[in-house]
C-alpha cells in the first residue's frame, strides 16, 4: 500500500497551520464565487492566482485548487434559494431545488447537496489516490467517435425530460439544438445564425442564457402577485427527513461514479456531468412525474456528480499532464507559475507538493461540509426577505453577473432576451429542461461528428468501429425505445391509450 | 476673396504651431503620472495569452511609471478586442495583445465580417514567440519528420493530423506544411490543445501539432516525440530537437504575440511604447516568469514587427481560400 503510505505523507504536509488556512481560505473563497452570479470557477480562480503568487508552491496550488472544488458547493445556494444558477453546473438544480425550497424544505436540500457535494468529492479523490492509472488508460479511450456515441446516449435521455407533452419536449430540444449552432461552424469556419454580430461568433455564452431562463423568468412570473409576499412562508426543518436520505443514497452513489468518470475525459464539463445525472435519475426513477416538483433525487444526483467531475477532472492533470476543463487548464497554468509542470514526473520530483495537494482535497471537502452545514440557517434567511427588495438585489446581480462572464453588455441583453422567453415558455408550459440539455450537448455532439469524419474522411462506418461507441450507441437506442413505449403505451397491450402522464394520475 | 492680412496670417501660423507643440508636449509627458494604460486581452483570463500579457503589463508599470491595467476582452479569436483598439483614441493609452496569425486571419477572411482592416492598427513591439511543433507519439513508427512526410506521399489524405482549432496557426502550418512538401494530411480540428493532446496519446490521431507550451508536461513523461520546431531557432524548452529549417523544411509558425495601437497613435508615443516593452522584457523578474510559463521572449521593434505583419499578410492570404476545403 504505497499510496497510502504516500498518502499520509501528503497530509502530514496538508495539516501543516499554513497549508491548513490556505485550504480553508480557498474553501470559502470558493463557495463566495459560487455564490455569485455569473462570475463561474475558471474566471474566479483566474482573478485569484495574483493572491497564491507571494505564498510557496505549495500553499498556492493548494488554496487555488479548493477556491476551484469550493466553487461548486456555492453554485448551489443561489440556484436552490433564488432558481439563479450560481455557475452553469448547478444550473440543472434550479428545477427541483428551488422547487423544494418553496415547499419549505430550502434546508433539507441545501444539506442534501452539501452532502451529496462532498461524498461526490471524497470518491473522486480515492479515485485519484489508488486507481489513477487504470483509470487514465479508460479516458484514453475517448477519442472523437466515442465522443460522439456519448452524447447521442446524452441527448437520447432528452425523450425522458417530458413534461405532460412529449411534443413539446421535442420541440424544445429542437430548439436547443438550433441554438447550439449559433457560431462560427467548426469545420467550414462559416458564422451560422449570428445576424452580423461578432459577439455570437462563438456561440451563445451558457451562463447568461440560463440565468436569464431561470432566474429573470421566475421573478417576471412572480411579479405578477404582490410584491409584498415573500419566497416561502415557511422555512421548515433544515434536516432532512428519513424519506429524503434515503431517496438520496442511490442517486448519490451514482452521481459519484458518473462525475468522477466524466471528469476523466477532457472534454467533458461540470454541467455536462449534471445534466446527465439529472437526466438519467429520472429516467431510472420509478416516480419520474415527482421530477420537476421538488425531487430530492434531482438535487442530489446533480450536486454529487458536479463536484465528482470537479475532483475527478484533477486526475488527468496529475497523469497526463493535460487540462480536462476550462478551469483546470487555469490551475495548470498556476502550476506553471511556480515553476513546476504538472505530469506523472512529478509525482516522483515533487512527491511533497502532490500528496500534500492531493490530501489537501480531503481536508478541503471536510472544510466546506463544515462550513456550509451550519450556514444553511442563515443562507434560508433569504427567502424571507419581501419581493419588493429581492428581485431588486437579484436583478443587479444578474446584471453584473452577465457582464462579467466577457465584460460584455452584449451577454447583459442576452440575459433579459432569454427571460421574456423563460416566461413565455412558462406561461405555455414548454418544458426547459430538454432544450438546456441539447443546448449544452449539441456543440459537443456536432464537433465530435465532424471531426470523426474529418478522420475517416467523410466515411460514416467509423462511427460503428470502435466497440465503445458501438455499445454506447445500442444503449442509446435501447433508451430510446423504453422512452417511446413509455409514451405511445398504446403498441402494448392491456394498457389504456392516452399520453403517459394521463396514465400516471 | 479678400486678401489675409498679416495678423490673419500670424494667427493662423500661431495656431498651426500651438497645435504642433501640443501633439509633442503630449508626446513627451506621456503617459502623464496617473493616467492608466489599457491593455486589451482578448483571449480569457488565466489562459497562455493572458498570462503572458500580465506579466509584461506589471513590467511595463515600473518603466512607465502608470499603472498598465489588463482587460480582457474574449471572444470571437480576438476579434472583439481587435475591433475595440481599432475604434480606440490613438493617444497610447488604449493598446492591445495582438496573436499573429490570429489577427491577420480575421482581416483577411471575408467571412469573419471585421470592422477593421490593417491600416486601422499601428504595430508597436513583438514580446512572445511560442513556436508550432510537430508531434508523435513516443511509439510511433514516425522517427523523424521524413517519415512522416514519406508515409503521406504513399497514402494522402490517410494519416491524421490535429489543430487546436479552424484557422488556427497550427491549422495554418499544416497548409504551409503540405504546400512545401506536396503532401496531403487529413486534418482534424480540435477545441483546445487537451482534447487533441488526448487523442494523441489515445492513439486517435497519427501527428498533433501544437505550441511548445502545449507539449511539455507530455516529452517530459517520455510520451511524445517532438519531429521538429517551426522556428529559425531552437527552442531552449526543447532541448535537442531540431528546427524544421535545419531539416529542410521551410515551415515557420505558431502564435507570435505583440502589441498593436490605433493607427494614428503619435510616432514618439509608439517608439516610448515599444522601449517600454524592451526595457521590461529585460528584466529579471520577467524573464524568469515567462521562463517559468514556456513563453519564449523575443522583442522586435516597430519596424521589424510591421514587416513581420506584411509577411504574415502575404501567406495567410495565400492559404484562406484553402484552410475553408
Amino acid at each position: 500500500m504505497a499510496a497510502l503510505h504516500d498518502l499520509l505523507m501528503g497530509f502530514s504536509v496538508a495539516l501543516a497551520p499554513g497549508n491548513l488556512l490556505y485550504a480553508f481560505l480557498g474553501s470559502s473563497l470558493g463557495t463566495l464565487i459560487g455564490v455569485l452570479p455569473g462570475i463561474g470557477p475558471a474566471a474566479g480562480t483566474a482573478l485569484l492566482i495574483p493572491l497564491t503568487a507571494r505564498l510557496d508552491p505549495t500553499g498556492a496550488i493548494i488554496m487555488l485548487t479548493a477556491i476551484f472544488y469550493g466553487t461548486q458547493y456555492g453554485g448551489t445556494i443561489t440556484s436552490i434559494l433564488l432558481n439563479v444558477p450560481g455557475e452553469a453546473a448547478s444550473a440543472i438544480t434550479c428545477i427541483d431545488g428551488h422547487k423544494m425550497a418553496l415547499k419549505g424544505r430550502a434546508g433539507a436540500a441545501l444539506s442534501i447537496a452539501a452532502i451529496g457535494s462532498f461524498i461526490g468529492g471524497l470518491f473522486a479523490t480515492i479515485a485519484l489516490v489508488f486507481l489513477a492509472g487504470p483509470l487514465t488508460k479508460v479516458a484514453l479511450e475517448f477519442g472523437p467517435v466515442e465522443f460522439f456515441a456519448l452524447m447521442v446516449l446524452g441527448i437520447s435521455l432528452m425523450m425522458g425530460l417530458a413534461g405532460k407533452s412529449m411534443v413539446k419536449a421535442l420541440m424544445m430540444g429542437i430548439l436547443g439544438l438550433l441554438l447550439a449552432m449559433v457560431g462560427m461552424d467548426p469545420v467550414r469556419g462559416a458564422p451560422r445564425f449570428t445576424f452580423g454580430r461578432m459577439e455570437l461568433m462563438d456561440g451563445l455564452n451558457f451562463v447568461p442564457v440560463i440565468m436569464g431562463l431561470f432566474g429573470l423568468s421566475d421573478i417576471l412570473e412572480n411579479a405578477e402577485e404582490s410584491l409584498d409576499s415573500t419566497k416561502s412562508a415557511k422555512v421548515g426543518s433544515l434536516i432532512p427527513s428519513r424519506e429524503e436520505v434515503k431517496d438520496s443514497v442511490g442517486p448519490i452513489a451514482r452521481g459519484s461514479l458518473m462525475g468522477t468518470i466524466l471528469g476523466l475525459i477532457p472534454g467533458m464539463t461540470g454541467s455536462m456531468a449534471s445534466f446527465l445525472s439529472y437526466s438519467m435519475e429520472k429516467k431510472i426513477s420509478k416516480h419520474p412525474e415527482r421530477f420537476g416538483e421538488g425531487a430530492v433525487e434531482g438535487v442530489a444526483g446533480p450536486e454529487t456528480a458536479n463536484n465528482a467531475h470537479a475532483n475527478g477532472a484533477l486526475i488527468p492533470l496529475f497523469t497526463l499532464g493535460i487540462p480536462a476543463s476550462p478551469t483546470v487548464a487555469v490551475l495548470m497554468g498556476a502550476f506553471l507559475m511556480n515553476g513546476l509542470i504538472p505530469g506523472p514526473f512529478l509525482f516522483k520530483e515533487n512527491p511533497q507538493l502532490v500528496w500534500g495537494v492531493i490530501a489537501s482535497f480531503f481536508i478541503g471537502n471536510v472544510i466546506l461540509l463544515i462550513l456550509n452545514l451550519p450556514l444553511i440557517g442563515v443562507w434560508v434567511k433569504m427567502l424571507k426577505i419581501p419581493y419588493s427588495i429581492l428581485f431588486a438585489v437579484i436583478l443587479a446581480f444578474m446584471v453584473i453577473g452577465a457582464y462579467g462572464v466577457e465584460n460584455s453588455v452584449f451577454d447583459v441583453f442576452i440575459m433579459l432576451l432569454f427571460g421574456v422567453l423563460g416566461y413565455v415558455f412558462k406561461k405555455f408550459d414548454f418544458p426547459m429542461a430538454p432544450m438546456i440539455l441539447t443546448l449544452i450537448l449539441g456543440p459537443t455532439m456536432e464537433r465530435s461528428l465532424r471531426r470523426s469524419l474529418e478522420m475517416s474522411q467523410g466515411d460514416f462506418s467509423i462511427l460503428f468501429a470502435s466497440p465503445i461507441a458501438a455499445g454506447l450507441l445500442t444503449a442509446s437506442l435501447i433508451v430510446l425505445i423504453t422512452s417511446a413505449l413509455r409514451v405511445f403505451p398504446g403498441t402494448r397491450k392491456k394498457v389504456p391509450s392516452g399520453s403517459g402522464s394521463d396514465r400516471r394520475k | 476673396m479678400g486678401i489675409l492680412s498679416i495678423r490673419k496670417c500670424a494667427a493662423i501660423l500661431m495656431a498651426v504651431y500651438l497645435v504642433e507643440v501640443a501633439a509633442s508636449v503630449g508626446a513627451q509627458t506621456f503617459p502623464a503620472k496617473n493616467k492608466a494604460i489599457t491593455m486589451i486581452v482578448g483571449f480569457s483570463a488565466g489562459g497562455s495569452s493572458d498570462a503572458g500579457a500580465r506579466i509584461l503589463a506589471g513590467g511595463m508599470e515600473k518603466v512607465l511609471g502608470t499603472k498598465v491595467e489588463v482587460l480582457n476582452k474574449p471572444g470571437a479569436s480576438g476579434q472583439l478586442a481587435y475591433t475595440m483598439v481599432a475604434q480606440a483614441k490613438p493617444d497610447g493609452y488604449t493598446i492591445s495583445l495582438a496573436s499573429l496569425p490570429g489577427i491577420m486571419v480575421s482581416i483577411m477572411d471575408p467571412d469573419r465580417k471585421a470592422a477593421y482592416k490593417k491600416d486601422d492598427f499601428q504595430p508597436i513591439a513583438l514580446q512572445v514567440v511560442d513556436a508550432g511543433v510537430i508531434a508523435v507519439k513516443a511509439d510511433s513508427p514516425y522517427r523523424t519528420i521524413k517519415d512522416l512526410l514519406d508515409d503521406a506521399k504513399a497514402r494522402p489524405k490517410k494519416i491524421t493530423m490535429s489543430t487546436t482549432g479552424l484557422q488556427t496557426g497550427d491549422h495554418f502550418s499544416i497548409l504551409q506544411l503540405q504546400q512545401l512538401t506536396g503532401t496531403q494530411f487529413a486534418i482534424v480540428h480540435f477545441d483546445g490543445a487537451g482534447t487533441a493532446m488526448t487523442a494523441l496519446l489515445g492513439k486517435k490521431i497519427n501527428a498533433y501539432v501544437g505550441n511548445v507550451g502545449d507539449v511539455l508536461s507530455q516529452l517530459k513523461s517520455g510520451d511524445i516525440r517532438v519531429l521538429g520546431v517551426m522556428d529559425t531557432e531552437e527552442s531552449p524548452f526543447l532541448p535537442g530537437v531540431k528546427t524544421f529549417e535545419a531539416q529542410g523544411i521551410n515551415l515557420l509558425g505558431g502564435s507570435w504575440r505583440g502589441y498593436i495601437a490605433p493607427a494614428g497613435t503619435p510616432k514618439e508615443i509608439v517608439d516610448k511604447l515599444s522601449a517600454a516593452i524592451k526595457t521590461a522584457l529585460e528584466t529579471e523578474e520577467v524573464k524568469r516568469a515567462m521562463d517559468k510559463l514556456g513563453l519564449q521572449i523575443r522583442y522586435m521593434d516597430t519596424e521589424d514587427y510591421t514587416k513581420l505583419w506584411d509577411s504574415y499578410e502575404m501567406m495567410v492570404k495565400e492559404l484562406i481560400p484553402l484552410s475553408k476545403q
